[in-house]
């Protein structure tokens, strides 16, 4: 399935989705009411606009009106943000990024906590994949730079070695579309959660990072050559759904 | 201590939880952040929100320099000489100077005893005739009706002898398009204003003065001018009439009422009533008479005393004797074509048969199909701002009290929740308009005094089986009430501010209807067609060959002219000596059954108006005598057996009478000299209080305020 297609029916069934939810778990009255006072406030601007104290108390009652619609906003939010954060990470590793392609040189870097490390890190490259370059060390950043290539698609573990301890960081090489796992971390929780899809590295590891350089994917709209990040297509498509579905079910956003 | 640490605590928790919302959602440092449609749609909303605000607001402020500026040099006309920053004008329409005296004697209106003892109160002479449209169009032009054109709510069509409205003129688009059942109506609806001349706060206007208007009858249309307008009575329902209310029932169906309402059926399918909203007709069909309808549910629950209902997509709960919020209604004709409406429902009975009173659907104010505020904004902000309310001229339903469809409490609730709109609106006004006019019209006084006057005396026809011990102090509270309003509104002004309450006349009783069709028939004006007894409404079976003189609306009376009505009989050189006759018998004519006089004045409108509109008006005036009121079959154009008869509606009390009897009241936080001010002098005086010229064509002469030590009184206008 080509990746436009899948972006298009997700869109569509999340902007669905989100906004039933949505719907259900907000004070709808209350929204309503929240932008009917936003417009009054607006419309307050342009009918008074000789009246300066009219003019300036509008605006600041705009600015609390919005922040009593926000507020509003927040509960079904509470709702909807985590599953759907999850699951727009979850896609983004898969639209998000193209996959190595055989024989296209690409980059693997190692991130250690002590600079003396560099001295002694090796790289163990499984059969398919090959060193087009020797590695870079740069001791300021406390990284080293692998160029590779691969000659076979199949997924692998390359296997760096550092201080007697050898950690591994998966590459996938093929022209579908796949799961992919651009960094491997040993900490932050939340560099783990939204760029890494395998576990952690050991705590003890001296490398406290390994990042494969995979290319952003950008998909072609089909129209005049036109492309665009899958997130950004998502977005549109969503709300133009979002906005379609919420008219249609009389759901006041 | 607990409390208030607790609530310390979860303001510090909201507060955590708001800073975290904006966190996430208002900088995202990745596409991560989106959270679906949802959120998406409020966070752009809200950012457009700050946008557009602060491109309005930076638009406003730069350029207020130079418009101040701009105004300056006007300003000097105007303000430069203005003897107030702001006038504001309150209009109770009917109330009555000697109720209103009797209740401040009886201590019972601090409020208007303060301005009367501190300013003004005086009564005020009306128009000929007392009639709303007419007097309020003569409050705001200046001017006698012969300058304005209005002479009742009906005007008389001489060439089909039938009425029309007489305030505005609607016509659908004149080109239509045929395609397949269709008939589409191609280019815009004309609304045309029949009343002519400037109000006052035009003149303002254009001197830079801004005015916010609210409610005044007869502004439809609004008309353009620098300020803001709501139109008030004489705006139409959804369906093009004065006010049609519904009632849905399940009972087998009745008489048709007499005005102002329908009966709908309920039907009764699974268990679920079914029911329909009547709308107008639909402007696609061919041929008129295809109304459109929007279907509702009702489930009633009989041991509960509530129901359902279930309109569109809106669904509420009421129970009986209840009144839902203004529901928006939209009829939908087809291809696209939708008139937008509100109501309200209205739970009468679930048991043992089901009712439903529905109001006249009324323009909705928040989506306006026909034009009814200047600028066409104003009504849509009022809506956000308070939600949607009652836009029809005649909002208070007094046909369906008339019709017993509601009862005292109903009719009182829907009034008062009409009234507590306005006086939102009116306290809006006040804040917006620190300089200038602002002027509102409550029409609460008048309905209420109109359906509850029977409660006032003694012996009326219309209250004669409702005991003592059951008639409420309905007027005695409405003034109380409208004193409160007056006192809240004092509490907002200060001393460069003008405040007047005005009405534009008084009340007396209505006990006794008088059918002025039936007396012209007795006396050999008017004649029916041979073997008729009685006419139908609209002179039906009139013999028009032969009838000379005929009455229709309530205080007009017109010559069977040759020449100007399509069957006239009267030469005009015989109009005068007929007119004269006519005057001659009516007056002081006594109704035998009491032997009180039921009509006090006959007025030759030759003698009353001048102006380019005065062949438009009637030809006599007839000015009824308290108690007396024409009937309201006469109004109809009905010819009835009997000249005098019992009135027993609820619409027991009137004004449309000889208005010597029922002049306004005048009341003001300054000092007027003026002796006998009359409603004709209120827009000469406000221009003069303004300091702007007075245009030669007005009738109305100003008032002089009375020196104050330490102030100079207003300068004289010049002309």
């Amino acid at each position: 399935m080509s990746p436009l297609l899948i972006v298009v029916v997700l869109s569509i069934v999340i902007g669905l989705l989100m906004i039933v939810l949505f719907g259900y778990t907000s004070d709808q009255k209350a929204i309503g009411i929240a932008k009917d006072q936003l417009k009054a406030h607006l419309l307050a601007v342009r009918l008074y606009r000789d009246q300066l104290h009219v003019v300036m108390g509008s605006y600041g009652k705009v600015l609390r009106g919005t922040g009593r619609y926000l507020k509003l906003a927040f509960k079904p939010l509470l709702y909807v943000i985590i599953p759907i954060t999850l699951m727009i990470v979850w896609l983004d590793r898969s639209l998000g990024l193209t996959a190595i392609q055989t024989n296209t040189p690409f980059l693997m870097t190692a991130h250690v906590d002590d600079p003396q490390a560099l001295d002694n890190i090796s790289i163990d490259l499984p059969p398919g994949i090959e060193a087009s370059a020797p590695p870079v060390h740069i001791s300021a950043d406390n990284e080293v730079v692998w160029r590779l290539v691969a000659t076979q698609e199949g997924t692998y573990d390359v296997k760096i070695a550092v201080a007697g301890q050898t950690v591994t960081k998966s590459v996938r090489v093929t022209t579908q579309l796949a799961q992919l796992s651009p960094e491997r971390w040993r900490d932050h929780l939340w560099q783990r959660l939204f760029s890494s899809g395998e576990s952690a590295l050991p705590q003890n590891s001296a490398v406290e990072s390994i990042v494969v350089d995979y290319p952003e994917r950008n998909i072609p709209l089909g129209v005049a050559g036109y492309e665009m990040n899958w997130i950004w297509l998502f977005f549109i498509l969503s709300m133009i759904a979002g906005f379609i579905f919420k008219e249609l079910l009389g759901i006041k956003v | 201590m607990y409390k208030s640490s607790n609530s310390v605590g979860s303001k510090g928790i909201r507060t955590a939880s708001l800073l975290l919302l904006l966190a996430v959602v208002l900088a995202p440092s990745t596409a991560h952040a989106y959270a679906g449609p949802g959120a998406g749609f409020a966070v752009l909303s809200s950012f457009w929100a700050i946008f557009v605000a602060f491109l309005y607001s930076f638009y406003a402020l730069a350029t207020w320099p130079v418009r101040q500026l701009f105004r300056f040099f006007r300003r000097r006309n105007a303000y430069g000489k203005a003897v107030f920053d702001r006038a504001v004008i309150l209009g109770f329409d009917g109330m009555d100077p000697d109720l209103a005296e009797r209740f401040m004697n009886e201590g019972r209106l601090p409020n208007l005893a303060k301005l009367r003892d501190r300013g003004t109160f005086n009564k005020l002479r009306t128009t000929f005739p007392a009639i709303s449209p007419v007097a309020w169009s003569t409050f705001m032009t200046g001017v006698n009706p012969g300058k304005h054109n209005i002479y009742d709510f009906l005007a008389c069509d001489r060439n089909h002898y039938l009425p029309f409205l007489s305030s505005a003129e609607i016509k659908g688009p004149k080109r239509q398009i045929k395609i397949g059942k269709y008939s589409i109506p191609f280019g815009k609806t004309e609304i045309k204003a029949m009343r002519k001349g400037t109000p006052f706060w035009h003149w303002l206007g254009k001197a830079g003065i801004f005015s916010s208007v609210i409610r005044v009858p007869v502004t439809f249309p609004p008309e353009k001018f620098q300020g803001v307008l709501l139109s008030g009575m004489c705006v139409p329902d959804l369906k093009g009439s004065q006010g049609t209310f519904c009632l849905c029932t399940t009972r087998a169906q009745g008489d048709k009422f007499r005005e102002g309402g329908v009966r709908a059926p309920i039907d009764r399918k699974n268990g679920v009533y079914h029911a329909y909203v009547p709308g107008p007709d639909n402007p696609l069909a061919e041929t008129a008479g295809h109304e459109m309808r929007v279907d509702y549910e009702i489930r009633p629950n009989v041991a509960e005393k509530t129901a359902k209902l279930k309109v569109g997509s809106e669904e509420f709960t009421l129970k009986v004797g209840e009144y839902s919020e203004w529901t928006p209604i939209e009829f939908k004709a087809g291809l696209g074509f939708n008139a937008h409406g509100i109501c309200r429902f209205y739970l009468k009975e679930v048991s043992p048969e089901v009712e439903v009173y529905v109001t006249p659907v009324n323009i909705d104010p928040g989506h306006p199909d026909l034009p009814i505020s200047h600028p066409v904004t104003y009504s849509i902000y009022l809506a956000k701002l308070y939600g949607a309310y009652a836009t029809l001229g005649l909002a208070e339903d007094t046909w369906a009290l008339n019709e017993h469809v509601l009862d005292d409490d109903a009719f009182l609730a829907q009034a008062y929740g009409n009234h507590e709109d306005r006086e939102k609106m009116l306290f809006d006004a006040l804040d917006k308009t620190r300089q200038g006019l602002c002027t509102c019209v409550f029409d609460t006084t008048d309905r209420i005094q109109h359906m509850f006057w029977r409660y006032l005396e003694e012996d009326h026809p219309a209250a004669r089986e409702v005991p003592k011990s059951e008639r409420k102090e309905v007027i005695q509270d409405l003034y109380q009430r409208m004193d409160k309003l007056i006192g809240r509104v004092m509490e907002k002004i200060d001393d460069d501010t003008l405040l007047m309450v005005i009405s534009d006349h008084g009340f007396k009783s209505f006990a006794r209807c008088m059918n002025l069709n039936a007396w012209l028939h007795q006396n050999g004006y008017l004649a029916l067609k041979e073997g008729k007894t009685e006419s139908g409404d609209w002179f039906e079976d009139v013999d028009w060959s032969k009838t000379r003189a005929y009455t229709m609306g309530l205080n007009g009376l017109y010559l069977n002219l040759k020449g100007r009505e399509k069957q006239g009989t009267v030469d005009p050189s015989e109009a005068e000596t007929l007119k004269a006759e006519i005057k001659e018998k009516l007056t002081g004519l006594k109704d035998p059954d009491s032997g009180a006089v039921g009509i006090t004045g006959v007025f030759i409108t030759g003698n009353v108006y001048r102006g380019p509109y005065s062949e438009n008006a009637p030809d006599i005036l007839v000015g009824y005598g308290a108690g007396y009121r024409a009937s309201w079959d006469s109004v109809m154009g009905k010819v009835t057996e009997k000249i005098f008869e019992d009135n027993l509606k609820a619409w027991s009390g009137d004004h449309c009478i000889d208005p010597r009897l029922v002049p306004g009241v005048l009341f003001s936080s300054h000092k007027f000299t003026e002796e006998k001010p009359a409603i004709v002098d209120v827009a000469p005086t406000m221009l003069k209080l303004f300091g702007l010229p007075l245009p030669s064509h007005f009738d109305g002469k100003p008032w002089s305020l009375a020196p104050v030590a330490g102030k100079t009184p207003a300068p004289a206008p010049a002309t």
